[in-house]
């Protein structure tokens, strides 16, 4: 037994010392960069983890096509190091540790800020820069992080814009309640609501705060038709998003608008509501008609056909958002013109910069800078998410009022 | 009219907790297992209800018979072929943990089938509704009810009014007396286990009427499944039942007249309580008498 042990031992020694010089010449040669990280490709948030991921993956796969990228007179082929976190925050550290053990240099946020926010003490410690699309939550960006960078603004400031928006509305709501599940993100997103809202004038109804999953929402939508605001505007996740829609039209639950966070974007939300989901409100934060020039696919066109080509998911701003990561990155390492992370997280906290998801500009505290990265106002009509707000990056006039929803084409 | 509003919602909700959770009862209380892949089958049924509505466009409630003859078939074999085995082997307690390994590997096979996004079954009347002076009623939650009742009565009746039933109450109640009479036992194990499963389909295909659903809320279900089975008692559709709107009422009173983000709190506040002053259950347990 112990000699059979010894033998493979000497053969796996053996192997090991003929493939050393190999390996070496084929790691001097692959002039890779690396980005690591984590993805919820099953479990809770792997809907919308997926189009993150599949965002990641267009903009490595368009680059490498082209050659890779040049950095300091080098070229570098990308290679994505990903793995499946099952929507789990633990499961997500345990990988971004042995990423970093693994020395990776560069990561990749996962989707959710729940899972966002510990990766990211855990990259930070270890001082290797995150760029994410996936964490909004204002907590990612009050620890005094320095490697975390956002896609999108902190929660509380997503709602400035579309506060301006409800203001632009004739006849003008006055009132809004709002409906909140207990999740990172959803729970900030709402207080910056109710802050943005009640700064913009409009008076509070009620503040609803539901549990993190949920499977019923008639007690509420009682109470909604009981005190009904003019603006019923929801801080949730893609399903209970749809759960509250649907309910709310199977109880003829009518509000003046319905605005929510997450949901209508997605494809499968809007096919689920058919022609009830017309005249719902969202948040967008991109369009694939919008004109901005990106440095390597030109445009937010180009990059939407390029993904139609290899993809058979739906394109979602997620995807989007997840490319704008690698173009930034990318952009950075030429602008620091260097790999080292600490030069290149300094090369990231000065980045302004037009790519195909918008002008990328970050905060001091890392997170999209909110006048620069903030959201448009979306609108399904006849079907489709379109832009209608600002007047600049419109895609289709309002419909407004919204008819109630017995009345709806 | 609030109070009749959120009882008719509570009532309305219990009927869905309580057909979730009949077949989980009924495996609890004839084989003794915690079956932990519960909600699992019951996202089976729900997948494949959306299946049969998306390629076929038959109506949901349609799919059920179909569905449920489905996932007999599929608890009968996953009992004959899995469970017994743990149970033979070792114990009750590795058939538990055989459950939950099962459970992450339906789960994931549904990820790989279905991919992870949610789906809704969105019939023409899924949007429709019931009005009653000032209260509101969703008329598919209704039929969900209507259908959960139908269900839970013909339960009932097979196992308190035929040959079948009375064979798996004796074999419940004395397994050696049952097999000293002539029943094979490991073929009712067998049979119960199917018919638990046919209900966790049924079951699943009516919740995907009524919610949008997505592999990982399996453990929801079972999770909804046990408290109801403790609240209730173990075995039996009434005790089901009686665990179900319970459960309804208490989710929709908490959120009403605490808060609705305390329904979750108060339904574990009541698990805890139950299982201190009457662990067997408000009605007990069907089998246990004879035990």
């Amino acid at each position: 037994m112990a000699r059979i042990a010894r033998r493979t031992l000497f053969r796996l020694a053996g192997g090991t010392a003929l493939a050393m010089p190999a390996l070496h010449t084929g790691h001097a040669q692959a002039r890779k960069l690396v980005f690591g990280g984590s993805v919820p490709l099953s479990g809770g948030a792997a809907e919308t983890g997926l189009n993150v991921n599949n965002g990641y993956a267009t903009a490595v796969k368009f680059i490498n096509e082209q050659g890779g990228v040049d950095i300091a007179g080098t070229r570098y082929q990308l290679e994505l190091k990903l793995f499946d976190d099952a929507s789990d925050p633990s499961r997500a550290t345990t990988l971004i540790q042995r990423l970093i053990d693994d020395r990776v240099d560069f990561f990749l946020g996962s989707f959710g800020s729940n899972i966002v926010l510990p990766t990211a003490a855990i990259t930070e410690r270890a001082e290797k820069p995150m760029v994410q699309a996936g964490g909004g939550s204002d907590q990612i960006f009050t620890q005094g992080y320095r490697y975390v960078f956002g896609m999108y603004p902190r929660a509380t400031r997503q709602f400035q814009s579309t506060v301006a928006f409800f203001k632009s509305l004739t006849p003008q709501p006055k009132t809004f309640s709002v409906i909140a599940t207990n999740d990172a993100f959803s729970k900030t997103f709402a207080a910056g609501i109710v802050k943005d809202c009640t700064a913009g004038g409009f008076q509070l109804i009620e503040n609803y705060l539901l549990p993190e999953q949920i499977s019923d929402t008639s007690s509420v939508l009682s109470s909604v038709r009981s005190k009904t605001p003019d603006m019923l505007l929801c801080a949730m996740h893609d399903q209970n998003s749809l759960l509250v829609a649907r309910q709310m039209i199977a109880t003829g639950t009518n509000v003046g608008l319905l605005f929510q966070g997450l949901g209508p974007q997605l494809t499968s939300y809007r096919e689920a509501l058919g022609r009830y989901a017309n005249g719902i409100f969202y948040p967008t934060y991109w369009d694939r008609r919008s004109t901005w020039k990106d440095p390597f696919f030109g445009s937010p066109t180009k990059f939407a056909e390029y993904y139609a080509k290899n993809f058979t998911r739906p394109l979602a701003y997620h995807c989007a958002a997840g490319a704008a990561c690698i173009i930034t990155y990318v952009k950075a390492m030429q602008a620091a013109r260097s790999i080292d992370p600490v030069k290149v997280r300094d090369a990231l906290a000065a980045t302004d910069l037009e790519t195909l998801y918008g002008r990328i500009k970050f905060t001091p505290e890392g997170d999209g800078d909110a006048v620069v990265m903030g959201p448009s106002v979306g609108q399904v009509l006849k079907g489709q998410g379109e832009v209608v707000y600002p007047a600049g990056a419109k895609t289709a006039d309002l419909l407004w009022p919204v008819p109630d929803w017995d009345k709806k084409s | 009219m609030l109070a009749v509003q959120t009882i008719a919602d509570g009532l309305v909700l219990g009927g869905l907790y309580a057909l979730a959770a009949v077949g989980f009862s009924l495996i609890f209380g004839v084989l003794g297992v915690v079956n932990l892949s519960h909600g699992a089958i019951v996202m089976m049924g729900a997948y494949l209800t959306w299946f049969v509505w998306h390629t076929t466009g038959l109506d949901p409630l349609l799919a059920i018979p179909p569905v449920m003859l489905v996932l007999f078939a599929f608890g009968y074999v996953y009992q004959r072929g899995l469970i017994q085995l743990a149970v033979d082997r070792s114990s009750l307690l590795a058939s538990m943990l055989v459950t939950f390994g099962v459970a992450l590997m339906l789960r994931n096979l549904l990820v790989l089938v279905f991919s992870p996004d949610f789906k809704s079954i969105t019939p023409g009347y899924a949007f429709n509704y019931l009005r009653l002076g000032e209260v509101t009623i969703d008329l598919v939650r209704i039929s969900a009810l209507a259908a959960s009742l139908a269900l839970l009565g013909a339960l009932a009746w097979v196992l308190n009014r035929t040959r079948i039933g009375r064979v798996i109450r004796a074999t419940a109640q004395q397994e050696l007396a049952a097999r000293l009479c002539g029943v094979n036992a490991r073929h009712v194990y067998g049979m119960t286990f199917g018919v638990s499963a046919a209900f966790a389909g049924a079951s699943g295909a009516i919740l995907g009427i009524v919610l949008p659903f997505a592999p990982p809320d399996e453990a929801n279900w079972t999770l909804n499944a046990f408290v109801v089975v403790v609240l209730g008692g173990v075995g039996s559709p009434s005790g089901a039942l009686l665990g179900g709107l319970v459960l309804g009422l208490i989710s929709t009173a908490t959120s009403q007249l605490i808060g609705p983000a305390f329904p979750n709190a108060m339904m574990f506040l009541i698990l805890v309580l139950m299982l201190m002053v009457r662990p067997a259950g408000l009605l007990g347990n069907a089998f246990a008498a004879s035990r």
